[in-house]
């Protein structure tokens, strides 16, 4: 299984879909809420969103793919699903 | 007189002295009750609803600059000659006829 | 004023705003009133109703084409999508808003 991380915001519910979407499928995955992160963590989050043209959350990376918006269908064909 | 606030009028309303707006200033004025932004851009005086297209701030507070005011509230810019919201056209603020007569600014509702 | 009240009072504000722009709210009752709440505590916290799916930053410059309806900022990306980013606001001729996926700006073409 690919290492996951994906960056999130408290308010987004498109962020909670996606969490919801891993822990339905039993993906174990590490996640960091923007909002509620410190300011040299949001620093490094938006440096890494900047560097993929990203403009909003969630923020997906499973393995070495980045996956921006809410996109299940993809999350399944990665992951095999 | 019955019922709520009557804007509908053909009529020119004095609303200020015509020296008294500067060239590249804005005032705010209330002819018939009706928030209104006056400004003189490139010695022409312009009038223009006084409440942001967006949220409704009052655009007094903000800044006016080669004839783009710009809301204090969240930055909306609008061309006061032509109320257009500059980042969206379809957008815009009500504006209203000017003229001045014997030294007074005269502003028509419509 | 209570949250619900001042939903109710964005609401009335983004409708005429978005309306013109040839959006409407999303159908999606459940979502609609998500994001609405979510803008009121943004609001409460900074003052400024913001999207609650884009990252506010230090620069205001940034942050305000991130307050809603953020449509004006970012008409390619959403006309190209029919719905913002939030997905609060849809095309008019949009009836079912499920079917419109988050495509990132960096993969639309602008027009």
């Amino acid at each position: 299984m690919p290492n996951i991380i994906m960056y999130t915001l408290s308010t987004c519910p498109w962020c909670r879909k996606t969490k919801n979407f891993f822990k339905q499928h039993g993906v174990p995955f590490q996640f960091i809420d923007y909002d509620l992160a410190d300011e040299a963590t949001q620093e490094r989050i938006m440096a890494e969103l900047d560097a993929h043209g990203a403009n909003g959350f969630p923020f997906v990376r499973i393995g070495e793919t980045v996956i921006m918006g809410y996109n299940p269908g993809r999350y399944q064909e990665l992951l095999g699903l | 007189m019955q019922g709520g606030l009557i804007v509908a009028t053909t009529e020119w309303i004095p609303v200020m002295d015509d020296a008294s707006l500067p060239e590249g200033g804005m005032q705010s004025a209330y002819p018939r009750g009706l928030n209104v932004v006056i400004a003189r851009v490139d010695g022409t005086v312009y009038a223009v609803s006084g409440a942001c297209a967006h949220m409704g701030c009052p655009l007094f507070t903000g800044s006016l600059a080669a004839g783009i005011l710009t809301c204090p509230c969240h930055d909306w810019r609008f061309d006061v000659r032509t109320g257009e919201f500059l980042d969206a056209p379809e957008v815009r603020l009500t504006v209203y006829p000017v003229r001045s007569e014997n030294g007074k600014l005269f502003i028509n509702l419509g | 004023m209570t949250v619900e009240t001042r939903k109710q009072t964005l609401h009335y504000f983004f409708a005429k705003v978005v309306d013109r722009l040839g959006y409407k709210f999303t159908p999606d009752e459940d979502l609609r009133d998500f994001l609405l709440e979510q803008e009121v505590l943004l609001e409460q916290k900074h003052g400024i109703p913001f999207c609650p799916c884009q990252p506010i930053t230090r620069e205001r410059a940034h942050n305000m084409t991130l307050v809603c309806p953020c449509i004006p900022f970012h008409r390619a990306h959403y006309d190209a999508m029919k719905r913002c980013w939030c997905g609060l606001f849809v095309h008019k001729d949009v009836t079912d808003p499920d079917s419109l996926p988050q495509i990132p700006a960096s993969e639309v073409k602008r027009g």
